[in-house]
């Protein structure tokens, strides 16, 4: 099975060191992504502020954003609490508190993505179709690219409830865990602005 | 502050193997993490980009030996995907990538003294990344290619046949992560892998290079990203942001492009100007002078950078406001530049300089990027570029500092490096041949399309009038000079690989830390963590005969400090 390959060679001096180069490369990370929907947002707006004037951004029939994303949004944000606190239950090395915690966080995950599905299909439903008009298009690429970002996040959720489970972290290594925590609050604060910016754009 | 401490090298004797005979066999490179061999990986596969890339230059360049059609088959639609692939090749897998990811990869760790980068998994992923970001937009071309240019201008993008423009867009996409990663891993590794002693002020300055681009890589490329994104959703479902028909906006296409081309343009001439700051400090034996200027100016560039794109878009329609704070701000940097020019000027006055490859890859630097630099003058200045925008010009302009900058700054790093790669020495007389046919073709290529560009001859054109055909032969003649002077250059390389002599550890009397371990480097690095003092100061250092190469004369390094001469005897 194994590969031989170079003598794999530890560039750290030791843990502290290892981990807090990790942080720091997830806060990079963050930018990146960041970067990535404050791109989109910036589109997003321009495109809002100068439509078209022989036709409205909104179209005819709209009824405002799908009633049903001010409760994915709730569960986003309550599933980023729980994630916080299980990260806290580590440090404490208080295991089940930590497992219980992750296991909310995970099912609120799941709650906002299929509550997402119900917003697109209610707006599907009222006719605002992908290819109709660029709201219909903004609205969709951007909480889609979003909901993308949240499901590949159920990697590393996945890994960190499977790892309190069977104790892997430990209060002074809670490596994993840390970083999983950073990306899931940039998910949670990202979806706020998103929301937020839909939420202007309905506005004239 | 100015303590020297350089140990001699004394790794070449206690280590049995180097980092190139350590393992062997193909999995041993391909799951490889050590960055010596990735970034050997990446220079190879930049090189080959490179050589297709300018296979592509010379089709463009023949076919405009002649007004109307020039050589057989070539239609003006075959050539729009020439250049368009000439220019994609070159711009996304050969200049960016080639100094951060290929030197970048092999040096830096040494010179920080480190074992390897903070990320080494991260960094194999991303040379991957490279690959199939390469494939992808190879692929594009057996999907019916694209010839939108390299820049993707909607509604170029947007109308033309899809296959081939979404694997290209795709293509870049990836090889954006990839340049992202790489930038991630190299922000890490300065902040948290500088060795004891090795304050920010003591990082040689090729590291202050390749860390101002790290962060431009890490802010600017993550725009590219998105933008091709949403460029791939919209010519695949064919509505979108920019397109007008819908109230969507084709110039918010080119504000997003150039928001990361500008800086990535940096991207490129930051790491060259780091590798001249190395040559010109180490071949003219001098300490580098207004060391602090010259790295406060990469970052000064770095900020500066995000600020000036809309100069590309002077005739788009932008209000005549944001002309003119762009073309002001771009001004502005000219300023570090030439911060840069003249404190490299000044380390070679009263230097001890030796004319040698690597010098003359520097030498010819100042010259190109003087020009090209100084073309971007007349380019920011809002009344003359109404007039010079998309002529030859601008063509001249960037190759002036994409090519004569940034690809020779890479070329003279890789010959200053070579021995240390590879452990054998080039033929020093074949090199500064080539190195002046190089630089002779060069200017004969691209000084001559001033002429052409300041007479209005368009950029992108298939045919032209018949007054411009002189200036266009005279290019073209150049640029199979330079072809000339880059074969000559692989085939020496190649043939030092076979019977190169063996390369001393210090064969140009540097004082950075990858001087002080073996050429090539053992698998590790450094046994011992070395010991950093100022990388700048050569009075310690001097040619030994039996070595054939520069060691640190312990009888000198008393003489400068005392203290450090008696810890290294030790
Ligand atoms: C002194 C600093 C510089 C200034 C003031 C400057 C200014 C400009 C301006 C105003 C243009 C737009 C011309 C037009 O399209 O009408 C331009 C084009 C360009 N510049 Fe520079 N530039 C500078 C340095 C550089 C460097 C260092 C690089 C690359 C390493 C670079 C690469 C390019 C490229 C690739 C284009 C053309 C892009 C295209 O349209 O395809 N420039 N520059
Ligand atoms: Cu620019």
């Amino acid at each position: 099975m194994a590969i031989k390959t170079q003598t794999v060679v530890d560039p750290f001096a030791g843990a502290p060191q290892r981990f807090a180069a990790g942080v720091l490369g997830m806060w990079v990370f963050l930018i990146v992504i960041a970067m990535l929907f404050l791109g989109a947002i910036m589109g997003y707006l321009v495109v809002r502020l100068h439509p078209d004037p022989a036709e409205p951004f909104i179209p005819k029939g709209a009824t405002g954003l799908p009633g049903v994303l001010v409760f994915s949004t709730i569960a986003l944000m309550a599933s980023s609490y729980f994630m916080r606190l299980a990260t806290q239950k580590v440090r404490l090395a208080q295991w089940q508190h930590a497992h219980a915690a992750m296991s909310a966080t995970l099912v609120l995950a799941m709650v906002f993505l299929a509550l997402q599905i119900i917003a697109w299909v209610t707006l599907w439903r009222n006719n605002i179709h992908f290819g109709d008009s660029l709201y219909a298009w903004t609205f969709y690429v951007l909480t889609g690219l979003h909901a993308l970002h949240v499901l590949a996040g159920f990697i590393p959720l996945i890994r960190a409830w499977s790892k309190t489970a069977r104790r892997a972290y430990s209060p002074e290594h809670p490596e994993g865990i840390v970083y999983c925590e950073m990306y899931w609050h940039l998910l949670g604060a990202i979806w706020l602005m998103l929301y937020f910016t839909l939420w202007l754009g309905m506005r004239t | 502050m100015t303590t020297i401490n350089l140990s001699q090298p004394l790794d070449t004797t206690v280590r049995p193997d180097n980092y190139l005979t350590h393992t062997s066999g193909f999995m041993s490179w391909a799951f490889t993490l050590d960055h010596k061999r990735i970034g050997v990986m990446y220079m190879v596969s930049v090189l080959l980009s490179f050589f297709v890339g300018g296979v592509f230059a010379l089709l463009v360049r023949t076919e405009l030996l002649t007004p109307g059609q020039t050589i057989p088959g070539v239609t003006a639609d075959v050539y729009n995907h020439f250049f368009t692939l000439h220019g994609a090749i070159m711009v996304f897998l050969v200049i960016i990538p080639s100094i951060p990811a290929a030197l970048g990869n092999f040096i830096m760790p040494i010179m920080l003294g480190a074992k390897d980068v903070a990320f080494p998994r991260l960094n194999l992923f991303s040379y991957y990344l490279w690959v199939f970001g390469a494939l992808f937009t190879v692929c594009s071309l057996l999907l019916g290619g694209f010839d939108t240019g390299w820049t993707f201008y909607t509604p170029y993008s947007t109308t033309t046949p899809a296959g081939g423009v979404i694997a290209a867009l795709t293509g870049v996409f990836i090889l954006g992560f990839s340049s992202i990663f790489t930038g991630l891993n190299f922000v890490v590794t300065v902040h948290k892998l500088r060795p004891p002693g090795m304050t920010w002020f003591r990082m040689p300055l090729f590291l202050w290079a390749i860390y101002a681009t790290a962060i431009i890589q890490v802010l600017a490329t993550p725009v590219l990203g998105i933008t091709l994104l949403l460029l791939i959703v919209e010519r695949a479902f064919n509505i979108g942001i920019f397109d007008p028909s819908m109230g969507g906006d084709p110039v918010l296409f080119q504000h997003f492009f150039w928001f990361y081309s500008h800086p990535a343009v940096y991207i490129m001439i930051l790491p060259a100007m780091g590798i001249i700051s190395e040559l010109i400090s180490v071949h003219a034996h001098r300490h580098i002078f207004g060391y602090k200027f010259i790295a406060l100016s990469s970052i000064a560039i770095a900020i500066f950078s995000f600020l000036v794109w809309g100069h590309h878009m002077f005739i788009s329609g932008q209000s005549p406001l944001l002309n003119t704070l762009f073309s002001l701000i771009s001004f502005s940097v000219a300023i570090p530049s030439a911060v840069k020019v003249f404190n490299w000027m000044s380390t070679l006055y009263k230097g001890n300089i030796v004319l040698n490859t690597p010098m003359l890859y520097a030498l010819s630097f100042l010259v190109l990027f003087t020009i090209g630099g100084l073309t971007g003058i007349h380019l920011a200045t809002l009344n003359t570029d109404v007039h010079l925008h998309d002529t030859y010009f601008v063509v001249e302009h960037f190759h002036y500092v994409m090519m004569g900058s940034a690809l020779i700054g890479m070329i003279g790093g890789l010959h200053h490096w070579w021995p240390k790669m590879t452990g054998r020495m080039y033929n020093e007389t074949l090199g500064r041949v080539a190195c002046v046919i190089v630089f002779i073709g060069f200017n004969v290529t691209f000084f001559t399309q001033f002429f052409l560009g300041s007479q209005g001859m368009p950029r992108r054109y298939y045919d032209y009038l018949p007054e411009y055909q002189i200036y266009h032969v005279i290019s073209t003649i150049g640029s199979y000079i330079m072809a000339l002077g880059f074969l000559l250059t692989a085939y020496y390389l190649m043939a030092s690989l076979f019977g190169g002599r063996r390369a001393p550890a210090n064969p140009w009397g540097g004082g950075s830390l990858e001087w002080q371990c073996s050429s090539p480097p053992p698998f590790d690095n450094f046994a011992k963590q070395p010991r950093v003092g100022d990388c700048y100061n050569f009075s310690a250092i001097r040619w030994d005969e039996k070595e054939q190469g520069y060691v640190v004369d312990p009888a000198l390094q008393a003489s400068v400090n005392p203290n450090l001469a008696a810890k290294n005897s030790h």
